[in-house]
Order: structure tokens, then sequence, then C-alpha cells
């Protein structure tokens, strides 16, 4: 069976965010995924990347010494889903954190030549699903930091054969019908996924 | 001038140290005032909790668990931070400042009854500075789109005066740098940093002009 390693980074277990993964959860396992459900605050994870960590950081394969149960679980997973909200344009800490200490060279790319080439190319499907407090125009005149870290940097060392970028803009005053469809929406790509 | 450095690197013999170093030295000489926020020597706790959460719009409760940095943020007039570029963008220790003290009433106003968007609350803030080293080169991090810069310069920026003034600078290829590539490096945030503080150009004295 196909496994999907679905990362969860918001802290509170009754926000809308918490909907969207149970969504996402529940969508992937009923159409047949293996579902490895991380919720990062419940586990516990810390996303701060140490001193020791940095100093062995390019240090292969001991590198993942503190780290090495999710990067099994990231080894093993043939889907990647993403499920947080947009916090001062950008993932909140402890999902980045997760890139920080997990995606180690060895790990989520390889250094060749001073070149970053993909080593989680069993990843064959990537998707985020995500909220933002501003709108869609606001986060475009930023840049849209998020969209670009999923669908250009953790694209990079997937390549993906399907990406899916599912947001909720404007998030503090969607009416409940428009959560509602986006709610429907990101269950429907799940399923298709 | 009031200067809040804030500063996130775990390796204190990092060259990341020696460009706080210029920043802080080129404060001190200009005579501003400083306060610098060492995260990882703080142990700052990254991760904004539910509790906090659950009274995160509540404007007189939300800065307790952060009053140091919210007061220094209040304090400044001048906001520099200087960090590695991890996977195009901030540590996680530097992003888990940004969501747990650009609270609220601190660093934004909510959306409510006098306005439906979210307004910009650091309108003290004149000038925002951002120093920081990258793995990758200039063109890999233009394609990923640079988030980390964009974060910073683009969404901290847009809460800031409007008339705020803003530099960058980053050490590219940091894995393949050179004592000379550094050393080069630092010059330019030395000068970046009189640019942006103002420092007074040491022009030659006017002739005396004959009558």
């Amino acid at each position: 069976m196909a496994r999907a390693l679905v990362l969860f980074a918001h802290p509170c277990s009754e926000s809308f965010s918490a909907a969207l993964y149970e969504k996402v959860t529940t969508s992937l396992s009923s159409s047949g995924w293996d579902v490895d459900n991380c919720d990062l605050n419940a586990e516990g994870f810390w996303p701060v990347l140490s001193e020791a960590e940095r100093h062995g950081y390019h240090q292969e394969p001991t590198n993942i010494g503190s780290v090495v149960e999710y990067v099994e679980r990231l080894q093993a997973a043939d889907a990647l889903v993403m499920v947080f909200p947009v916090w001062n344009f950008g993932y909140p800490a402890i999902l980045k954190g997760f890139l920080d200490r997990v995606f180690l060279p060895g790990v989520s790319f390889k250094l060749v030549d001073g070149k970053v080439k993909p080593n989680l190319t069993h990843i064959k499907r990537l998707a985020a699903v995500t909220t933002y407090g501003g709108t869609r125009m606001r986060a475009m005149l930023v840049g849209d930091p998020p969209r670009k870290c999923v669908t250009r940097a953790v694209w990079h060392v997937c390549r993906p054969m399907k990406m899916r970028y599912l947001a909720l803009y404007d998030m503090n005053r969607a009416s409940a019908a428009r959560r509602e469809v986006f709610v429907r929406k990101v269950g429907q790509e799940m399923e298709a996924f | 001038m009031r200067a809040l450095v804030v500063y996130a690197h775990p390796r204190e013999e990092s060259f990341n140290a020696a460009v706080r170093d210029v920043v802080l030295e080129r404060l001190h000489a200009a005579g501003a005032e400083v306060r610098l926020m060492d995260l990882y020597k703080e142990d700052f706790c990254a991760c904004l909790s539910s509790k906090e959460l659950e009274c995160y719009e509540n404007t007189e409760a939300n800065c307790a668990p952060v009053a140091d940095s919210t007061d220094a943020v209040m304090w400044c007039d001048t906001l520099i931070f200087v960090y590695p570029t991890w996977w195009y963008g901030l540590p996680a220790i530097l992003k888990g400042w940004l969501d747990r003290v650009l609270l609220p009433g601190v660093a934004f106003l909510m959306p409510d009854n006098e306005s439906p968007n979210i307004r910009p609350g650091m309108t003290h803030i004149k000038r925002l500075a951002v120093f920081t080293t990258c793995g990758a080169s200039w063109w890999l991090t233009q394609m990923v789109g640079a988030p980390g810069k964009r974060t910073l310069l683009r969404g901290v920026r847009f809460i800031c005066a409007k008339q705020c003034k803003t530099t960058f600078a980053a050490h590219y290829l940091m894995d393949s740098s050179t004592p000379r590539s550094r050393k080069a490096h630092l010059a330019k945030v030395g000068a970046r940093m009189e640019r942006f503080i103002g420092a007074d150009v040491v022009r030659p004295a006017p002739k005396a002009v004959e009558a």
C-alpha cells in the first residue's frame, strides 16, 4: 500500500487547520493510502537546529542521529502532504524546523560538486493545504514565500509527478460557507491524489 | 537612533557572528542605543503554543510570554536581522520569533470596525535591514524566489513605517566561500550599514571663498 506522510503544524486541535488535517487524513485513508499522521506539536517535535547538529550537518550518515525516526518516516513516504497555517508570510516555525533538521544532506538532497541533487524522488505526490490571514493580492505582493517554499524548494528535492498547493486566503474574514467549500475541495483533491 | 539587532546562529565562531559584530560596531560608532537579541544564546522558544493562541488577539495579555522582545520591538526605530538562510528561509528559531513576537497590537492591527484590513502596527520603525548567508547561489535563490528575504523585506516591511528605509546583503555560495570572499562581504556589510544609518560622510572642509 502506498504511504502518505502528513505533516501538521497547528498547535490547536479546534482550529480550522485541524479540521483540514482531519479531512486530509480521512480522505487519503478512504482512497486507499496508508497514512502516517505526524502532528508536529502533539509529537513535541523540536524545531531548532542545535549547535552540535549544525557542526555535523554535512557529515553523512551520522547527521541524522538526532532525528532518525523522522528521517525513516520521510524515506518511507510515497506522498508528502503539509497542512499548516501561514504566519507572517511563512511556515510556522515548527514546520520550518522540520526542513532545517530533517531535510538533511544525504536525506533530502545530495551535494554533488556543490550542486543540490534531489534525493526524495520516491515522493511522487506533494501537496500543501494552507490558510492565509492576508488576501491573495497581499500574498502576491509579498512574493508569497510559503507557496515558493513548497512549489519550488521542496518540489526541487522531490520532483513529484503531481503537486497541489491548496490555499484559503483572507481567512479571518472567510464566511462559514467559503470555509466549507474549501474543506470539500481539499477532500476531493486528496481522494483523487 | 534605537536599534534592535535580532541574531540567530547556533555557533559562536560562525561567519554570521562576524557579520553581527560589524553591524554592532557601526551602530556603536554612530552613537546608536543598541539592544541585541541572540536567540540561540537566550534559548528562545520557537513554537507559538495553543495557550498563546488562545489570547492571541487579546492585546493586553498576548505580550506576556515574550515581553522582553515585544518591549524591544516597541522601543526601537531600527530593526536589523542577522541570520543564515536555511532552506531558502529563516532558521526556525527566527521564524518562531516572528510568530510569537509580531503580535496583534504590537506589530499589526487586526481587521475591526474601523478597517476591514490588517494594518501596520510598527510605524515607529523607520529602518529595516537584513544580513544573511546562503548556501545556494544568487541564481538559484532568485529562481526559488528568495522566500526568506521576502518574508522580512516585504512581509515585515509592510507593517513598518511607510517611508521605512531598507538594506540587504547576502554572501551566496557560503560553502565554497574563501577568506577573501568573506572579508569582502564584511566590508560590504560595513558600507551598507554606513549608508543605512546615515553616518556622516567625511567631506573635505569647504575652501574659504576669497572676497
